[in-house]
């Protein structure tokens, strides 16, 4: 399996929103999508715990080549707090409640569009990572921050 | 305004950014980024690399953040960095 690539965020995109899924890209993922530029290995993606939302998401990741089985796809109709894909055509971790961020729909209401892609807005993306507390996330924060007066100066000029 | 900041800082009221002062190696890796195509951005961001462990199992899911925490730590080279500090 090689990096993920663009072509397989917009199939993300694409797929999700056909079946109505409500979710937003979180992580160095969604900073990335933001502008931030740095690496990062898989795509993380803050999902609303709903059941409606649950059967959105297994439709969408079986369509999208994620080889689900029928205990898999319910744990995440249930919504666990975090599940790691490994078994699709790139790797997916699924967030349904990430450090830092009290509910779905604050995060939903200040959500960024890129491109069409639904984005965490930086403040809650540096929240989640702040909140974690890991070596890996301590390490990328100092650098995240300074994008953020980046983005939010670039971002408040063009709005 | 401060006389005594340093060489790798920008001073924020000279740059385009009235936040905190950025080094001013991130923001020309920040002003770089912004003139590429997200696609040209993505291609350079996402990597592939091998993770032990992490990437031995093709699923893994956690009640919680917490359980899921506490199996990184318990379980992750320390070198990947997914301990809490």
């Amino acid at each position: 399996m090689g990096a993920f690539e663009y072509r397989q965020a917009q199939e993300i995109r694409d797929v999700f929103a056909r079946h109505g899924c409500k979710y937003l890209f979180i992580g160095k993922s969604g900073a990335i999508l933001l502008g931030f530029p740095d690496t990062t290995q898989d795509a993380d993606i803050f999902a609303e715990k709903s059941p409606t939302n649950g059967r959105a998401l297994v439709a969408s990741l079986r369509e999208l080549g994620f080889n689900l089985a029928n205990e898999q796809a319910r744990e995440i109709e249930r919504g666990k707090d975090f599940v790691q894909l490994r078994n699709g055509p790139f790797d997916l971790d699924l967030v349904f409640a990430p450090d830092g961020i009290e509910r779905f729909e604050d995060a939903w209401r200040r959500r960024v569009e890129v491109e069409g892609f639904p984005v965490c807005h930086i403040d809650d993306i540096i929240a989640s990572k702040a909140a974690t507390n890991r070596v890996k996330d301590r390490e990328s924060l100092p650098r995240l921050r300074s994008f953020r007066a980046y983005w939010v100066e670039r971002h408040d000029r063009s709005t | 305004m401060s006389t005594n900041r340093t060489k790798e800082q920008v001073d924020p009221q000279e740059s385009p950014c009235f936040g905190p002062a950025i080094p001013a190696e991130w923001l020309a890796d920040f002003e770089a980024a912004a003139r590429r195509p997200l696609a040209l951005r993505m291609k350079y961001a996402f990597i592939k690399t091998y993770k032990p462990v992490l990437d031995d199992a093709s699923y893994r899911s956690f009640d919680t953040m917490e359980d899921y925490r506490r199996w990184c730590e318990e379980n992750l080279p320390d070198w990947l960095g997914y301990g809490r500090v």
